[in-house]
């Protein structure tokens, strides 16, 4: 099977554990070589977070583990990237 | 070791997203104040109506020390335990899972107990100093001395919890003292004019 090498998630969580202990534990994963965390919209008890994860094998089972044992939701994958090396989207004519 | 590090750290956690000591240490102070005074009760009743057998100011002292922990105990326990629930659910129907198996729901918990533990031990433990004199009668040459040494400690007692509050505000340390002071000064003065 393929490895993953980057994942982008649409999360909703709430503000505490805070992004900052999120990213910090989500990076301490196996696998994984850098998180990033950012706010797109903030609610009275929770916030909307999409979370971009890259490294050389990350294991989404255990991403989803960090990500709801500190209270957060994964609403949609919205990139994934694996095989030997990361590549973007290709442009195409309708882009 | 390294188990001993992760459970600081997971305390640390718990205390992050429950603000458990900035809770316990505002119990603390508040009951340990509680537990003072009252036991400023139980000594000025006993010493106003001419009780003189140590035997019987420790019984009704520590009776009051335990019924006061055991109040505190459960009645923070239900208390903190309803309030806690109460916003783990409103949490939960935020983000539409159930929260109480995640590290939020354990941490409510652990505060829970924590808080109970801090609003039950901190009233007996300083109504219990106050008492410590009565149980070193032998030193005393006559009652009333060990009646006014335990008043004594009372406001000692209410000092520290003063100083204690000025160091938390960064503020006057004498001042908050001897408002703390004052209350008990206060409790004593009263009970010495009904008591005649």
């Amino acid at each position: 099977m393929g490895k993953l090498r980057r994942v982008v998630l649409d999360t909703l969580k709430p503000h505490e554990p805070s992004i900052i202990e999120m990213a910090s534990e989500l990076s301490e994963l196996e696998g994984i070589t850098a998180v990033n965390i950012s706010i797109y919209e903030i609610d009275r008890k929770v916030e909307n977070a999409k979370i971009t994860i890259e490294g050389e094998d990350i294991s989404y089972h255990h991403v989803m583990e960090v990500i709801e044992e500190m209270g957060g939701v994964i609403h949609s994958v919205d990139e994934v990237v694996a095989g030997k090396k990361i590549i973007d989207d290709a442009d195409t004519l309708q882009d | 070791m390294s188990s001993f590090r992760d459970m600081l750290r997971a305390i640390r956690d718990y205390d992050n997203l429950t603000k458990t000591s900035e809770i316990a240490r505002r119990y603390f102070v508040m009951n340990a104040f509680d537990g003072v005074l009252t036991i400023i009760g139980v000594l000025m009743g006993n010493l106003v109506a001419g009780v003189d057998d140590p035997q019987i100011v420790i019984s009704t002292g520590m009776a009051t020390c335990i019924a006061m922990g055991i109040s505190g105990l459960w009645g923070a326990y239900l208390t903190e335990a309803a309030e806690r629930k109460r916003d783990l659910d409103q949490l939960s129907r935020h983000t539409l899972t159930d929260l109480h198996d995640t590290r939020i729901g354990r941490a409510a918990r652990v505060a829970t107990v924590i808080v109970a533990l801090v609003d039950g031990l901190s009233p007996f433990l300083a109504a219990s100093v106050v008492l410590l004199p009565f149980f070193a009668l032998g030193s005393f040459p006559a009652i009333t001395w060990v009646y006014y040494t335990s008043l004594g400690m009372a406001l000692l007692t209410l000092f520290g919890l003063g100083l204690f509050l000025g160091y938390i505000s960064r503020g006057n340390l004498i001042l908050y003292g001897v408002k703390t002071v004052v209350a008990g000064a206060i409790a004593i003065a009263i009970s010495f004019l009904l008591g005649g």
